[in-house]
């Protein structure tokens, strides 16, 4: 069975909210967080990650996780630089940073080990998306430049020291002013990634060519993006408070329709997310309410409010979780949950010797407290065994015959030959004897 | 007087007692008569089963059915009786029918009389087992049906103590039946037996397992072994370390022990193959010397005895169990997260495909000739096992491969270019699906040369001899794509290969393994080829699909001579490609596929034919490629219409770029219009008409009543309206829409019959305003882009007239 939940995160210490899509109720508050926008992500099924705000103006970050089922705090991890965007892949087992300089940060989430570390823009990274299969990394940044990373490049040292190819993949510089936000859909290799920027455009870009496929003007700056998988449409959220929809494959270079406003319109959108799971659009502004459309009517269908009103809404996720079955069984969970914390994130990476220690943490899959089955077996044992004995004309057997056919001939013929030895040997004696007797 | 009794149909109650004396009768022995043949028993098993012979009412049911089930309760007493009566026979073919009928009745029978006498059963199996004089066919349906018992006994969830003592209870006596018997029968059976405890019952084995462990190595590195049965052994193994609490600990302790076990093998093996510092250097890695290393698995030295130390058929025998072992642990599922040794084992991996039985130079004074050969003669099964391994490997972590994705890739590529020996190759390809699956696009990005290059080399010798040309094209190949790839030399090693395997036309294993991996390239990245590789890619699977349906099916009749796996092999083989033009058909590309129509064509004579898999197939391809030939711009239900412009003067970026949108803007909205289907037509008309009203009411203000009437008329003409007067009116809900609609009918009818002017004034004022107010009413924002609207509609019509 499977939960709906959006959470959201402020830029002011707010916590993280999180509410059930289906019903509206609000679920746990977690505390004690103030992300930046792109600084929330849950890790898989596992965690919540953020990244905090706080100490951004001192020389090094912080990232702090939550569990699921505890408001607190669980663990704290503290990166060089501040990071100013944070996502995970799909499965959970890495987390990727990218921090204020332009650096971006791969972690492994089993060992918090920092397994790669690079200089991926000038300027501060503003969002960082995986690909659909979680191989390729978008980033985008401050400066307006947008890049795709192949990660099993960025890991190949000995491929990279031959060829003298720059690290990324493709790099989109057509943005004229900050990068917002960047999605992309469900295209695979020939995937379309949309970009936002403060330059008041959207861009559509083709992974597979690496080229601007169009740019479309909307009357704002926009904030933040989400897609309609199936409708080839993406929704813009605009510093005026409007959200618009842009299609995919507009030919023109205007924005074309427009969603709703937020009831203030002073107070700009500051996040977009997409729930395929009933066709819903969650918009979250600056005004901390967080307002849930159907698309298709262009009506709010419901709203939270978010830290009494006060911090503007900066993240939005909506994650799907698989429920466990029964109380007794989520308790046992939880259990091994926090017999196994995961280790905080690791400042540098490691070098010489100690880089790769040559083990990978693997998790139970999810399907592990279903129970086990096994099969039957007598009535096909019963149907061997009747079989074997049926096959009794069959080769196995007829070379044992053979065999003993021909070992009982050879051993006649040994009888008759021990029997005329003896009958030899006997009349040998017995003539001996008369010769003897004779004498 | 029962035989006077009628029944309803086949499925009367009343029917089963009756079935089930007569079988009691007829074909169980009891203790006087003998067995009167073993045949009629899977009859017997086979009845029972279809008639739920043994199934009985539940005991709380009405009375009336109680009554009914009255006699059957009895017959299946009957039948219970009667088998335990078997089980405490003498003769040892009565007990050993009992013991195998025993074991069917705790599959059949009613969950309350298995409760009542499942213990009753087991302490007289068991017995049977641990009884020095009992015969082996009674131990070996002893060892089944104890395990049918415990399977059935797992699924009551209340009695999981009770049932792990009782399992516990018959571990050590089978151990000790694997140690004293040589039999392979009853080992299967114990083995058998002890998995099902494994997996039911982890728990049973918490005082045993270490003997378990000896016992069960001590058999794999028996020379008594046979191949099948270390198989079974190896296997069971894997699912040992689940017995000890399931930690990772114990998985992490017994893959070590694997590890060096093999190693030390190997390390026996390679002498002379290999610098001896390789061995060394893995034996080291897997036990470093700081910590305590464990054994290896059976005993100090690795269980290296005399035998072992001759015979290289059972060293490559025993490690292949091995790397058997240790990939079963690899794929098996376990509760608790496990840490993979993945350095050691793809350093493992590697080790064993670098060794392809040629001498260094330094140490071929060293080895024999007969040596070499005894070696070479056995490295293929040590390579594939180790491909095996790397496969579950892929398969456990996943994407988490990622830091060691690169290092598999050169492992492979470079694997790929000396293999030549078809079973290997096809391990490869799936190797390379496997990848390619898991790790997507970017794993897609370095492999897909490799693919193309393996592949082409491997489909076209197909096409070689099926057509006798000679494979030039193979190398023209090659050489079009060692341009592109820095590393020529392995594209060298590749084209001498069609001189190799050309002997082997009839098995087409390789060739539906090589089209399968390229159906899973296309499938994860066929856009990222469209500059390279694509177009090579395409025409070979068109010929290859045209090749194995139509040249074969006109020759097919030549393979009838051969045993039925080969027809199947061609439909398999036919299939695969068929599978991977579809692919190569509707994976993304810019322009129309050059091979459609010959496509199409094929599946749809694929469809006519009698082979229902390949008829299946092509239907399903046709479907597929409708979208290809009909491609839909369906409309978004919800959304009127996307053509609609937001030109907002006060913008930035519209300063820019206004006046050049003003004038492409009805070829746009026109364009638009013509393009978009029929059902998207009418949402759009609906809008413009309901868009109308807005310049209508302008011009009426402005009094020119003239020009009103005019542009009513145009109104008509939906084509020719400006597309951007509606996008201010876009958030308008339905009912609006259509009361507005209606509004301005009456008023179209009202104009063309040229009367009622100033009531007309009236109603569109009437109309437009109090839309114009509900907009505004909605959004404050709306206000702006509104006006503006109008003033662009003015220039516009300016424009026009």
């Amino acid at each position: 069975m499977e939960e709906t939940t959006v959470i959201a995160s402020s830029s002011f210490d707010c916590g993280i909210g999180s509410w059930d899509l289906k019903t509206g109720n609000e679920q746990l508050r977690f505390k004690q967080c103030a992300s930046p926008s792109h600084g929330l992500t849950a890790v898989g099924e596992k965690f919540l990650a953020a990244s905090q705000l706080r100490n951004a103006s001192g020389s090094s970050g912080s990232v702090f996780f939550w569990f699921w089922n505890k408001p607190q705090v669980e663990v704290r991890s503290f990166p060089v630089e501040s990071i100013t965007a944070l996502t995970a892949n799909s499965e959970g087992t890495y987390i990727v940073g990218g921090g204020a300089s332009g650096d971006i940060f791969i972690w492994e989430v089993a060992t918090g080990k920092l397994l790669k570390k690079w200089h991926a823009h000038y300027v501060s990274v503003t969002c960082l998306v995986f690909s659909g299969d979680d191989s390729l990394l978008v980033s985008g940044s401050q400066d307006g430049s947008v890049r795709v990373w192949s990660l099993i490049r960025l890991f190949d040292d000995q491929q990279r020291q031959h060829q003298e190819r720059t690290l990324y993949e493709h790099k989109f510089d057509e943005h004229t002013m900050a990068v917002n936000d960047i999605v992309i859909d469900y295209g695979g290799c020939n995937a379309l990634i949309v970009s936002a920027s403060k330059d008041q455009t959207c861009k559509v870009w083709s992974l597979s060519q690496g080229k601007l496929l169009r740019s479309i003007i909307f009357p704002s700056k926009i904030n933040a993006l989400a897609l309609d998988p199936g409708g080839s449409v993406f929704y813009a959220g605009g510093g005026d408070g409007n959200i618009y929809i842009g299609a995919l494959n507009s030919k023109s270079d205007y924005a074309t329709q427009f969603l709703g406003s937020v009831s203030d319109p002073s107070k700009a959108i500051t996040c977009l997310a997409y729930c395929a799971d009933g066709n819903l659009l969650i918009s979250g502004s600056e005004g901390g309410v967080i307002c849930v459309w159907n698309p298709r009517s262009r009506q709010p269908v419901r709203s939270f409010t978010f830290g009494h009103g006060k911090g503007p809404v900066n993240n939005i996720q909506v994650v799907r979780k698989t429920i466990v079955g029964n109380a007794n069984k989520a308790q046992s969970s939880w259990k091994r949950n926090v017999s196994s914390l995961p280790p905080p994130l690791e400042k540098y990476e490691r070098k010489g010797d100690d880089t790769v220690d040559g083990i990978v943490i693997v998790d139970p899959p999810l399907s592990s407290d279903v129970p086990v089955y096994s099969s039957y077996r007598s009535a096909d044992f019963i149907n061997e065994q009747v079989k074997e004995l049926e096959q009794q004309g069959s080769a196995a057997t007829e070379i044992e015959m053979e065999r003993l056919k021909l070992e009982y001939k050879k051993s006649i013929l040994m009888n008759d030959q021990w029997q005329k030895n003896y009958e030899n040997l006997l009349q040998v004696v017995m003539e001996e004897e008369l010769n003897g007797g004779s004498n | 007087m029962a035989s006077f009794e009628r029944f309803d149909d086949m499925c009367d109650m009343r029917l089963k007692p009756k079935i089930l004396r007569n079988l009691l009768s007829e074909y169980i022995p009891n203790e006087k008569q003998p067995l009167v043949n073993f045949q009629s028993l899977s009859k017997v098993v086979s009845t029972i089963s279809t008639h739920k012979l043994l199934s009985e009412p539940p005991s709380s049911s009405a009375d009336q059915k109680k009554l009914q089930s009255k006699p059957s309760k009895s017959a299946v007493d009957d039948w219970v009786e009667r088998l335990l009566a078997l089980v405490s026979s003498d003769m040892p073919d009565k007990c050993w029918v009992g013991i195998v009928l025993i074991g069917v009745t705790c599959r059949e029978c009613s969950s309350d009389r298995f409760f009542s006498l499942y213990s009753v059963w087991f302490n007289s199996l068991l017995s049977h087992i641990k009884n020095p004089e009992s015969s082996r066919i009674v131990r070996v349906a002893s060892c089944t049906s104890i395990s049918d018992l415990l399977t059935r006994l797992s699924r009551f969830t209340n009695t999981k103590k009770e049932a792990v003592s009782h399992a516990s209870k018959v571990v050590l006596p089978i151990i000790k039946l694997l140690e004293e018997e040589s039999s392979e029968a009853l080992w299967e059976r114990i083995v058998h037996l002890l998995s099902t405890i494994v997996i039911l019952f982890p728990a049973a084995f918490h005082s045993s397992y270490d003997k378990v462990e000896a016992v069960i190595a001590s058999k794999i590195f028996s020379t008594k072994t046979s191949s099948n049965m270390l198989k079974k052994f190896a296997h069971f193994l894997a699912l040992l370390p689940k017995a000890n609490k399931g930690d990772a600990g114990s998985w992490s302790l017994m893959m070590q022990k694997l590890l060096i076990s093999i190693n030390v093998h190997l390390n026996n093996f390679f002498q002379g193959l290999e610098d001896e510092t390789v061995g060394k250097k893995a034996i080291q890695r897997l036990a470093p010397p700081g910590k305590d290393s464990p054994l290896p698995l059976g005993g100090q030295d690795g269980a290296l005895d005399d035998a072992s130390w001759n015979s290289e058929q059972l060293i490559v025998s025993r490690v292949s169990a091995l790397m058997f072992c240790s990939s079963t642990m690899l794929t098996s599922s376990y509760k608790s997260k496990l840490n993979i040794p993945v350095a050691s084992l793809l350093s493992l991996v590697e080790r064993v495909l670098a060794v392809n039985g040629s001498l260094p130079r330094a140490m071929s004074p060293f080895m024999t000739g007969i040596q070499q050969e005894l070696v070479c003669a056995e490295l293929p099964t040590l390579h594939s096992s180790a491909l095996e391994l790397l496969l579950a490997t892929i398969k456990c972590i996943r994407s988490q491969l990622l830091p060691y994705a690169a290092f598999v890739v050169r492992l492979v590529s470079s694997y790929f270019s000396k293999c030549s020996l078809p079973e290997l190759r096809i391990k490869l390809y799936s190797i390379i699906k496997t990848l390619l699956k898991s790790m997507g696009v970017g794993m897609a990005m370095q492999l897909a040369n490799e693919v193309v290059s393996n592949a082409s080399v491997d489909l076209e010798e197909f096409d070689a001899v099926s057509s006798k040309t000679p494979s030039l094209t193979s190398v023209a190949v090659l050489k079009s794509c060692s341009k592109k790839r820095k590393h020529s030399a392995n594209s060298g090693a590749e084209a001498e290969n069609p001189a190799v395997e050309v002997g082997v036309p009839h098995n087409h294993s390789l060739k539906i393994a090589a089209l399968e991996a390229l159906e899973t390239l296309l499938t994860t990245a066929g856009a990222l080829g469209l500059d390279s590789w694509r177009e090579r890619v395409d025409n070979l699977l068109m010929t290859t699909a045209t090749n194995a349906c139509e040249g074969r099916w006109a020759t097919a009749e030549t393979y009838h001579y051969l045993p039925k796996k080969s027809s199947t092999d061609l439909v398999e083989l036919q299939l695969a490609a068929l599978r991977a033009l579809l692919a190569s058909l509707v994976s993304p590309s810019r322009v129309r596929p050059a091979f459609l129509a010959e496509g199409l064509e094929l599946f749809q004579r694929g469809k006519c034919q009698a082979e229902m898999k390949v008829a299946e197939f092509c239907a399903h391809a046709l479907m597929s490629l409708e979208v290809v030939i009909h491609p839909r711009a369906l409309p978004l239900d919800g959304l009127p219409s996307l053509s609609s412009q937001f030109p907002q003067s006060d913008s930035l970026a519209s300063q820019k770029h206004n006046t050049p949108g003003l004038n492409k803007l009805d070829r746009v909205a026109g364009k638009w219009l013509a393009n978009v289907d029929v059902p998207c037509d009418s949402g759009i008309q609906r809008s413009l008409d309901t868009a109308l009203p807005l310049p209508e009411t302008k011009r009426l203000k402005l009094g020119n009543d003239l020009v009103g009437s005019e542009n009513v008329q145009q109104a008509d003409v939906p084509m020719k309206v400006p597309e951007s007067t509606k996008e201010s009116l876009g958030h308008v809900s339905d009912r609006d829409d259509m009361v507005s609609e209606e509004g301005y009918r009456e008023v179209v009818s009202e104009t063309r019959e040229g009367e009622g002017l100033a009531a007309k004034d009236s109603l569109m004022e009437e109309a437009a305003t109090g839309k114009k107010q509900e907009s505004l009413g909605e959004s404050d924002e709306d206000s702006v882009p509104s006006l503006k609207a109008d003033d662009y509609l003015s220039s516009d019509s300016d424009i026009e007239s």
